[in-house]
């Protein structure tokens, strides 16, 4: 379960201190697929961010299985982000001069998985995802904008993370390959029991999700 | 795919920008290659020449220079002495006589001058030991009240064979003949070119002295007029004939290595105390390896340069890779890798990167080492010999008329001479010190790109979306 608690998060700009998360609170169940809504700068990503462990708040707390990740070490972050979230971007963010496998192969790589273990993973996540036929052996810049983020779907889950996020997974594919990935998404979440947070700018696509929150100057000023 | 795999693979990320990395990190470390081999190098020519060049000592009677001063003569018994002191590699004796018409056939190869014969007027009351008069019936002259002076005839007894050279000249040649046999009393002499010349003389060719007959069995050329107008005989057999039995006028102490050469001089000067006169050549060898410490030194400041270069290059290529994949390293972040993994990663491309250009740079290196070294010594010695005049007049013994074969000015030749043409060679050793620079300069340069990493929030991989 994912318990958000008076999350506040400020930036200085400047002399100014910016408010982009403000006292947010709420909770995603276990296997539950959420998205989150609002203008440009509402704080969506910022939210993201957070929840991801990428960013810690100004205040409150996050906790993901009843560990508060705010409280945790540096060292313990970065295995909690590599072993416990996926992440979804919307530019896909592939090394791009590694194979589709070697960037799947990654996050495993940094987890001590063993080597065959990890490319058998890979070749297997890649294969639930579309990526066959060679194409897994592709660079990046080889493969379709929805090739890439399918690709970056596989890579989330490669360490079998209980929460994935996705920052505008479909924003830069069109719409047959974003309705691909997003039911791409849906599918994977309910086979792997795995909680979705996805940010989107899709009315259509957060209409299909468990619920929506809808942020609004970093409050939260919906949920569905 | 591991750290080191994903290292050497990004390092060719961009081909035309690692390749002009490569090379110009490639010159860098060619440069520091070659420095290393010329700075290896003159330390090697230092130590021999300060084995070979450095490692004389002088000892005359007290109060004489050649046949300037007074006092008495050392003695064999007291050389040998010496000759036991520690570091003590070998004692070169000789005595130094004067020939006169009364007991020579042989006439000087030079002519007196206004020098020669200034140095006659100034030499005391009478006739000086410096002085040989002719008659000038001798001269053919049709006056027979008029006497002449002509310069002495100097003769040389010495117990070793390299008694010429060892007195300093470097250039010495056989023109015809050998040095005879030290080690005999025998009626043998080897002759300058210059006197060899006045006299008709040819090996096998006789002259008289102390009414003796002795055979020319070596014509020698010097150099110079001065020490081709000499006589060398046997040690023992001048001393029989001269009637000094066990007299010496002057040794040349070799020792081992210049290192020891105040200890011995002193041990020396403790042995005969004042009966000699002891110098020793540190100043000559100071002032032959001065122009080659300082091409070490700027081989030195030339090699450190050259590393600081490569560790600048490495660095600001660093710099701009870390920059240009910042959202990359916030993305390995975000999805779980660790500054130490990214930083090895970026450190192993900066290897590469290194090694590549380690291995066009050590060709390089081994191309411009000998040019480089000769160039840079060539330019120093030029400067030493406009400001280190003295070097060149150093004299060894010195004194009017000691015969002595390091005339003013050949032995900073001979010196210069011996410190030209060094070869640089890249050995093992080189390359292993060239090596270990590389890798100095490879995590030198990935410093600063590290600290960056370590800088660069996983978050930055969603904010520069």
């Amino acid at each position: 379960m994912l318990v958000v608690k008076d999350v506040t998060k400020q930036f200085k700009q400047g002399d100014d201190i910016v408010t982009a998360l403000n006292k947010l609170s709420f909770t995603v169940n276990d296997g539950e697929f959420v998205s989150i809504v609002g203008k440009s700068g509402a704080g969506k990503s910022t939210l993201l961010g957070v929840l991801g462990a990428l960013d810690t708040p100004t205040s409150g707390s996050i906790e993901i299985s009843d560990t508060d990740i705010a409280k945790l070490s540096d060292h313990k972050l970065i295995s909690y982000r590599n072993t416990s979230i996926g992440f979804v971007f919307q530019s896909y963010n592939l090394i791009p001069n590694l194979t589709a496998v070697e960037n799947v192969m990654l996050p495993m790589e940094f987890a001590h998985v063993p080597p065959k273990e990890r490319r058998d993973r890979a070749v297997q996540l890649l294969e639930e995802v579309g990526i066959v036929d060679g194409r897994e052996q592709r660079k990046p810049g080889k493969l379709s904008g929805g090739e890439q983020q399918r690709v970056s779907i596989a890579r989330a889950l490669a360490n079998q993370p209980k929460l994935i996020l996705a920052d505008k997974p479909t924003g830069n594919l069109d719409s047959e390959n974003g309705k691909m990935i997003f039911d791409l998404l849906h599918k994977l979440s309910r086979s792997e029991n795995t909680t979705v947070v996805v940010v989107t700018h899709d009315l259509d696509i957060a209409g299909k999700t468990d619920r929506t929150f809808t942020l609004s100057d970093g409050k939260l000023v919906s949920k569905k | 795919m591991n750290i080191i795999s994903r290292g050497i693979r990004n390092a060719f990320r961009n081909t035309i920008r690692s390749g002009s990395i490569i090379i110009i990190l490639a010159l860098s470390i060619g440069l520091v290659i070659a420095m290393l081999a010329a700075r290896q190098a003159v330390q090697d020519k230092i130590a021999s020449v300060k084995a070979n060049t450095g490692n004389t000592i002088t000892v005359s009677p007290a109060g004489v220079r050649g046949f300037d001063g007074g006092g008495n003569p050392l003695t064999s018994d007291q050389l040998a002495k010496v000759a036991k002191i520690s570091h003590v590699t070998k004692v070169v004796e000789t005595l130094n006589d004067h020939l006169t018409s009364d007991n020579t056939s042989l006439k000087s190869g030079i002519e007196p001058g206004r020098l020669g014969n200034r140095n006659a007027n100034n030499s005391g009351v009478g006739a000086g030991p410096t002085m040989v008069f002719r008659s000038a019936e001798e001269d053919g002259s049709s006056d027979g009240a008029t006497r002449t002076f002509t310069m002495p005839v100097t003769i040389t007894g010495t117990n070793d064979a390299s008694a010429i050279k060892t007195e300093g000249s470097t250039n010495l040649t056989w023109k015809s003949g050998k040095m005879f046999d030290t080690s005999k009393d025998a009626n043998v002499a080897v002759v300058g070119t210059q006197i060899s010349s006045k006299n008709s003389l040819s090996v096998g060719s006789t002259f008289t002295a102390y009414n003796t007959t002795f055979t020319v069995v070596g014509i020698y050329d010097a150099g110079n007029t001065f020490n081709n107008d000499g006589v060398y005989i046997p040690l023992a057999t001048l001393q029989r004939l001269s009637d000094q039995s066990g007299s010496v006028t002057g040794a040349t102490v070799t020792i081992d290595s210049s290192d020891n050469l105040t200890s011995v001089t002193n041990a020396i000067k403790s042995q005969l105390g004042s009966a000699a006169d002891v110098t020793n050549s540190a100043d000559i060898a100071a002032a032959t390896t001065k122009p080659l410490e300082s091409v070490g030194g700027i081989a030195l400041f030339s090699l450190i340069g050259a590393v600081i270069a490569g560790a600048v290059i490495i660095l600001l290529v660093m710099i701009m890779v870390v920059r240009e994949r910042r959202r990359e390293i916030g993305v390995m972040k975000a999805i779980g890798a660790s500054n130490v993994i990214i930083m090895w990663q970026f450190v192993v491309e900066a290897i590469t990167l290194t090694a590549i250009a380690l291995v066009v740079g050590t060709g390089i290196g081994i191309v411009a080492a000998t040019p480089l070294t000769n160039a840079l010594i060539s330019n120093d010695s030029t400067s030493s010999t406009t400001t280190s005049g003295p070097s060149d007049t150093a004299q060894m013994g010195g004194g009017r008329r000691m015969m002595s074969f390091a005339g003013p000015g050949q032995f900073g030749q001979a010196s210069r001479k011996a410190v030209e043409n060094i070869q640089a060679s890249v050995g093992g050793a080189t390359l292993a010190e060239g090596a270990a620079l590389a890798l100095v300069i490879a995590i030198l340069g990935s410093a600063a790109p590290s600290l960056m990493i370590s800088k660069i929030k996983p978050a930055d991989a969603m904010r520069n979306e």
